[in-house]
């Protein structure tokens, strides 16, 4: 055989070999290797077969024919089992069940490849031959890692759409809930307000306290309510990016936050400008610092916050004297409507309010902490 | 059947008369002097079901027409499909039940000037597979400029293509004699029929060594299509012929446009033919389809115009050693052609494919 024979068939690898791994479609991936194999080895048809333990069905074929969806018999089973690599038939009546060409003349050929699956090519002439099939092994072995990308590649489409459709539905429903409540919680709320001004001389003290309870349990939940809508509306803000100077923006936060106890905040002068939401910026530290003082039984509560920084990151801290976390609970902090305490004026949502965030900024948060003396908060933000 | 007039309504008697109750394929030479939408409506007037093209040349026996109309009849016509926008690959194959027992001839018609027409040919074959033979070319002008050319009842198109299928059983022979000058080479870069990088470099530069040096002749401004006419890419394949393709203009990129497209990575030879390998290569296409043949009663020949560019009045030897191969075999055979923009059959009944420069014979049984 001359070189340049031999340079022929390398390069006749080298275009198949090109022709795999062009695309993570399933049927793409087979139309763009099958074609030209059925094109380049002047063969008929080519199709691919695989079987799960009840049925073997044909997931691709050129040209289209009947579709082959049928049981898995022990026969047929066992009959593939035995191509550990590849197989040429010239006669294919024990495989006359899967190979549905009828086959007057020519040849066929089986390949294994793995994951319950196989290839079959059938030509009508016999310009098929073993060292063919040897040949084309290797090139056969590519394109099943291939096939098995494109479908693992399916599933998590698959999944990743799913998830997406039942968060849409999740955060669908949670503004819903919350838009239909607000309206009647206020209602409640300014009669309750009303009853308590307007007849608080036939009221005796049980019934004063409780429609106090009533007002509170009212105030809470609205809270509540304003949490979920915050929740499920966080990601979807349209307001632009901007540079938000952080010390302005802590500054504005502890002058809104109602407390009668003395706060001893430590804040360095030169914390950084963020690109970024400022709404989205404010939610996060006011939940941060709101979490710091309300959980917290000391006579002066004290706060600091610092930062650092390197290429991609920037990474700050909030950390506080309070009451402190146990570490068991370190993780369930961060899901909706986990509460450690029962204070009346907790809803739960905060911190994750905070995660979710932080996940926009493609951040991560976590937890240090020593129960009754206090916790800090550190988290990332991308530059 | 050749019809020389250019009367609508003589032509229209004529195709009646000749048809009887068939249908008809039409192949009209471009020079012809006949508007082409007024000889469908009269036609469907006449309840004629027909299909057809306008190609650069028609044949009919020993004779090449720069002018004039060839008729085949579709004998046991089943389907004739008119399929549009071939270029923007969004088309449908008509579904079509094949009865296993019988034998089938599909022959289509494609603007041979329209983009992707390898995509077509593959959703034919994806469709009907080995059902039926394949058969057919590309029409359209000489020019090289794309306009209407092909036809049917509902009118005449460009970018797009018409196809009939019959119970008829055809017997195909395929051959070009273009012989290997230099290779492999490897397409590294194409974009449709454009080669943009031959082995990682600028495609003219290798293809101007290797055919300056076989042809001892230099490529200037104006000369290419001269030189390159004798020159064609040959894709390569396993156990056929190559598939050729013609280079028909370098651009300012020194990228090559070639008639038919060629997939990235392809193996391709730089070939070369003379007088006598194109001659004999269009003896044996003839032969191939004899040898198969049972009792053939009709001959369609599909020749690539190129060809007849390659081998000016040579062209016409090649003609009459084609149809003196068929007429010693089958003394009564009916033979008539058309001289096309890229050819259409399946090598062994293996996967369909466009053609350059090849020569397509089909005997048809009916």
């Amino acid at each position: 055989m001359k070189i340049e024979n031999h340079i022929q068939d390398i390069l006749q690898l080298y275009e198949f070999g090109m022709n795999i791994g062009r695309t993570l479609d399933y049927k793409k991936s087979c139309d763009s290797f099958l074609k030209l194999l059925l094109k380049r080895k002047n063969l008929n048809a080519a199709y691919v077969l695989e079987h799960n333990n009840a049925f073997i069905k044909s997931t691709y074929s050129i040209p289209l024919g009947k579709d082959i969806n049928i049981p898995l018999t022990a026969k047929i089973k066992h009959r593939l089992n035995e191509i550990k690599s590849s197989v040429l038939l010239n006669n294919t009546a024990v495989f006359s069940e899967i190979i549905t060409i009828p086959m007057k003349k020519g040849s066929v050929a089986i390949f294994n490849l793995q994951n319950n699956s196989f290839l079959v090519l059938y030509t009508n002439k016999n310009n098929l031959s073993a060292k063919d099939l040897s040949k084309l092994k290797p090139i056969i072995d590519k394109f099943s890692v291939n096939l098995e990308a494109c479908r693992t590649f399916e599933k998590q489409e698959k999944l990743l759409k799913d998830l997406q459709r039942q968060n849409q539905e999740l955060n669908d429903y949670a503004q819903l809930i919350s838009h239909d409540l607000k309206s009647p919680i206020q209602s409640i709320e300014a009669l309750t307000t009303w009853v308590l001004e307007d007849h608080k001389e036939v009221l005796n003290t049980d019934g004063k306290e409780n429609l106090k309870l009533i007002k509170e349990n009212v105030e809470k939940i609205d809270t509540l309510v304003k949490g979920i809508l915050a929740y499920s509306t966080i990601d979807k803000t349209e307001e632009k990016n901007q540079n938000v100077n952080l010390n302005v923006l802590i500054e504005d936060i502890i002058e809104k936050i109602d407390t009668p106890k003395k706060i001893n905040l430590s804040v360095p002068k030169n914390l950084p400008n963020l690109r970024g939401n400022q709404s989205r910026l404010k939610l996060l530290f006011f939940h941060l610092l709101q979490n710091a003082i309300q959980f917290n039984t000391k006579e002066t509560i004290k706060i600091a916050i610092g930062f650092t920084e390197n290429d991609t990151f920037w990474q700050f801290y909030v950390k506080d004297n309070g009451n402190g976390i146990e570490e068991r609970f370190f993780d369930k902090i961060f899901v909706a409507f986990q509460k450690l305490e029962d204070n009346y004026k907790a809803t739960g949502i905060g911190l994750s309010i905070v995660k979710k965030i932080i996940e926009i900024y493609s951040g991560e948060i976590w937890v240090e902490s020593i129960v009754a003396k206090g916790t800090t908060f550190h988290f990332k933000l991308k530059k | 059947m050749k019809i020389d007039i250019t009367n609508i309504a003589t032509i229209v008697m004529d195709i009646k008369n000749h048809a009887k109750n068939n249908a008809v394929s039409i192949a009209i030479a471009e020079n012809t002097a006949i508007e082409i939408n007024d000889l469908i409506l009269a036609l469907n007037k006449a309840n004629i079901t027909f299909m057809g093209a306008v190609f650069p040349k028609v044949v009919h026996n020993n004779t090449i027409l720069e002018k004039g109309i060839v008729l085949n009849t579709l004998n046991n016509l089943e389907n004739l499909f008119l399929i549009e926008n071939i270029s923007k690959k969004n088309h449908k194959i008509p579904p079509v039940v094949f009865n296993e027992s019988e034998n089938y001839s599909l022959i289509t018609y494609v603007d041979g000037l329209t983009a992707n027409i390898s995509h077509y040919l593959e959703k034919l074959y994806e469709n009907y597979g080995m059902k039926t033979n394949y058969f057919g070319g590309g029409a359209g002008s000489l020019t090289l400029q794309q306009k209407p050319c092909v036809f049917n009842k509902d009118g005449f198109f460009e970018d797009a293509a018409v196809l009939s299928i019959s119970k008829v059983t055809s017997r195909i022979g395929v051959k070009h004699g273009w012989k290997k000058v230099d290779g492999p080479f490897i397409i590294t870069k194409s974009e449709g029929n454009i080669i943009q990088e031959i082995n990682w470099e600028t495609p003219f530069e290798i293809y101007k060594n290797v055919v300056e040096k076989h042809a001892k002749k230099q490529f200037t401004d104006h000369n290419f299509f001269d030189l390159a006419k004798g020159y064609p890419f040959g894709i390569l394949k396993d156990d056929a012929e190559c598939i050729v393709r013609d280079p028909i203009a370098v651009n300012d990129n020194g990228e090559l446009v070639c008639v038919g497209e060629i997939e990235e990575n392809s193996l391709v030879d730089i070939l070369n033919g003379n007088t006598k390998t194109l001659i004999d290569a269009a003896k044996n296409a003839a032969l191939e389809s004899i040898k198969q043949a049972v009792n053939p009663n009709k001959a369609i020949l599909i020749d690539c115009i190129s060809r007849v560019l390659f081998l000016e009045e040579e062209f016409e030897t090649e003609l009459k050693e084609i149809t003196k191969t068929l007429k010693n075999a089958y003394p009564n055979i009916h033979i008539s052609g058309a001289l096309t923009l890229g050819e259409i059959s399946s090598y062994g009944e293996g996967f369909l494919e466009l053609y350059n420069k090849t020569t397509v014979v089909s005997l048809f049984e009916s």
